[in-house]
């Protein structure tokens, strides 16, 4: 899953953008609000984490502007802000949740997961394909009985695949929700990763799980 | 507390009905006693005058003629009129049968001018007597007139019934009189009523605003005009207020702000590092990160603590003599690696001769504060200048830095509590607009003041006007 982190405060910055990668996301950050403004319009972020005092255009500016674009990224409001105007302010403009400083990682954690949920319209952290066990929350994965170990990128694959169950997923948009703006990695990465991933949760004897649709990309589960 | 502007305005009302009420019936009652007086006395005199005419000096009797003294009136028991006649030495020459044994009062008075007077008669009865002296005629018979002697007449007519009407006129007056006070206070309450009534609807209006509704306006549409005013002071000083109050608020919105971000960044900092092991690079990489986050927090707390002693008066100052060059040089020192790795240049142009009596303790602090101020917001390669000159009791000292990218109306804002140019936070991550305003304060408290001005070519220049002798 993708994040843009528009933070100005530069320890919290690089703290959050830390935590999040190592979290399983994929995250772009900046602290300027017009950069945050022109990252956020130019890609779907699943989630963006968004201050309100910020240098070169407010937060609430920012959103203002992205929701009248039409995207549809969830926006969490990061701020030391607290007051029932400011919250109700922030909601009304079209924020998905509101989290003030200082706050606990592990919380702010927990509120991403859920926008990502939300999302995908899933209510259940427990995802179930077949018998593929995909537990959201602290990520782990099992074929029937037995746990899988996957790395955080095998992982981050297969929960976009999963939170798309069902669907045909493309490469662009695997590629788009799963690597940084800045990474180096071309969209051919899918490809490999999809092989390694295959490796790991496909076992002989049970019917395969990922398929490809030739052109299309990929879908997880039930053969189209 | 002085009585409520009803009870004034009703007492007002019903005295000066009273007293009007007052003079206007003495008047009525003195204008128709003196009517109904005149008319009887203008009879008793008449009366008077019959009877002098009908007195006849014959040789030396004096006599009063019969027919006269058989008139209807001085027959009358109930209601006697009585006469009485003297020579001038006061032997009676003539009287009313009806008197008896009682006198009447001997009156100077003329024919021309009589004298009137009160007396008591018989049986409580009120009598009015009118006296004059005049000379009587003489007989026909008489063919050798005697001397003329004069004569002394009084004449005397109960005058209870005059008196009576005028006792009824009083009570008449009185009872009128009370009947209209009465009438009055309800009229009066009623139309004091009425006429506060917009004082009260405003009153309402002030009552109703709480504190944390400042934004409301006193309205009074239909106020009368001597009572705008008063609304349109007590507006503009709600204006005043919630100003106050919203720059209150800002201002502790500010603080809060300032010390979350700070305490969120460090949080995360833990949090996120405490997630995993680590290497060693790593923790001391945080911990020195949080390190500089907490002094930088100490000196924003000092900051507040400062500004918040100045507001509130507490700091006593000891002042010297000051060399403001020394002092500016020695205050560059701790800014001054920072400047160099940017390479800003700076200029020390304070002639060794300029001195201020000051607190050098807080000088210093204004001072250090304007060159780290300066050397923030220099660009690099910049100059930062300070200047010093003497005026007539006051010095002048001005700090300049090259660099500036505020516009007019943003170096108007330079010294409020938590402004800051823009992008300075991204930069740094340190400065949280307190400098600035301390110096306004600081200097204000040494009893001069701080000002900004934006010159050509970005050049940002603090002033700094202190009094040459301490004022404080």
């Amino acid at each position: 899953m993708r994040l843009l982190v528009i933070e100005d405060y530069r320890p919290l910055q690089q703290a959050l953008t830390k935590g999040l990668r190592e979290a399983g996301f994929a995250v772009d950050t900046t602290r300027d609000g017009q950069e945050g403004l022109w990252y956020a319009a130019g890609s779907e972020y699943d989630v963006i984490i968004l201050d309100l005092m910020l240098p070169g255009m407010d937060g609430l500016e920012i959103l203002k502007k992205i929701r009248s674009q039409g995207r549809k990224s969830h926006v969490l409001i990061l701020t030391a802000r607290d007051t029932v105007e400011d919250r109700v302010a922030g909601l009304d403009l079209g924020a998905d949740d509101y989290l003030v400083k200082p706050f606990a990682f592990e919380e702010l954690l927990a509120r991403v997961r859920a926008l990502v949920r939300r999302a995908y319209r899933r209510k259940n952290p427990q995802i179930k394909i077949k018998d593929l066990g995909i537990d959201l929350t602290t990520q782990r994965v099992w074929r029937g009985r037995e746990e899988i170990q996957l790395t955080v990128r095998e992982y981050a694959l297969l929960e976009y695949l999963a939170m798309r169950a069902g669907q045909i997923v493309s490469r662009t948009d695997i590629w788009e929700h799963l690597y940084e703006f800045k990474s180096a990695a071309s969209s051919n990465v899918v490809d490999v990763y999809v092989g390694y991933l295959r490796k790991k949760i496909e076992q002989p004897g049970k019917p395969p799980l990922i398929h490809t649709v030739r052109g299309r990309g990929y879908t997880l589960g039930a053969k189209p | 507390m002085k009585a409520s502007l009803r009870t004034r305005l009703l007492i007002g009302v019903v005295s000066a009905v009273l007293l009007l009420l007052s003079l206007f019936s003495i008047g009525i009652y003195t204008a128709i006693r003196a009517a109904l007086l005149g008319q009887f006395d203008v009879s008793l005199v008449s009366m008077a005058q019959v009877l002098a005419a009908s007195l006849e000096v014959d040789a030396n009797e004096i006599e009063l003629e019969l027919e006269v003294q058989q008139m209807p009136e001085f027959q009358d028991r109930e209601r006697p009129t009585h006469y009485q006649v003297w020579r001038m030495d006061g032997t009676v020459v003539a009287k009313s049968p009806l008197l008896e044994n009682s006198d009447l009062p001997r009156l100077e008075g003329s024919v021309i001018k009589p004298a009137f007077k009160e007396i008591k008669g018989k049986g409580g009865r009120v009598e009015r007597v009118v006296g004059f002296s005049f000379l009587p005629r003489l007989s026909d018979s008489n063919d050798k007139p005697p001397e003329t002697e004069s004569l002394m007449l009084a004449v005397a007519r109960d005058s209870t019934e005059i008196l009576s009407q005028l006792s009824f006129l009083r009570w008449v007056l009185l009872v009128a009189s009370a009947s209209v006070t009465v009438l009055s206070v309800l009229v009066a309450f009623m139309v004091v009523h009425q006429g506060l009534r917009p004082l009260n609807a405003i009153a309402a209006e002030i009552a109703a605003i709480k504190e944390d509704e400042l934004s409301t306006r006193v309205g009074a549409a239909a106020a009368p005009r001597e009572l705008l005013p008063i609304k349109d002071r007590l507006n503009e000083l709600l204006s005043r207020l919630e100003a106050a109050f919203k720059r209150e608020r800002r201002f502790t919105a500010d603080v809060a702000h300032e010390l979350r971000t700070p305490i969120a960044g460090m949080r995360s900092m833990i949090e996120v590092t405490a997630a995993r092991d680590r290497d060693k690079d790593e923790y001391e990489k945080v911990l020195s990160d949080c390190h500089v986050i907490v002094e930088n927090m100490q000196t924003m707390v000092n900051d507040l603590l400062m500004l918040a002693r100045l507001d509130a008066q507490q700091i006593s100052f000891q002042t010297e003599q000051i060399r403001l060059g020394e002092l500016m040089s020695s205050c560059w020192r701790p800014v001054c690696d920072k400047a160099l790795q940017r390479q800003i240049l700076f200029e020390n142009q304070i002639g060794p001769e300029i001195t201020c009596q000051s607190d050098p303790k807080y000088l210093s602090m204004i001072f250090s504060n304007l060159l780290g101020n300066a050397v923030e917001y220099a660009d690099d390669t910049g100059q930062i200048w300070a200047t010093a000159c003497r005026m007539d009791d006051s010095v002048e000292v001005a700090v300049s830095n090259t660099g500036c990218h505020l516009t007019g109306e943003q170096v108007s804002q330079v010294f409020d509590r938590f402004w800051r140019g823009d992008s300075a936070r991204s930069e740094t991550g340190t400065h949280c607009g307190l400098g600035l305003a301390l110096v306004q304060r600081l200097a204000k408290a040494l009893g001069g003041q701080a000002t900004a001005e934006l010159q050509p070519g970005g050049v940002l220049t603090i002033r700094l006007k202190l009094p040459a002798k301490p004022c404080v």
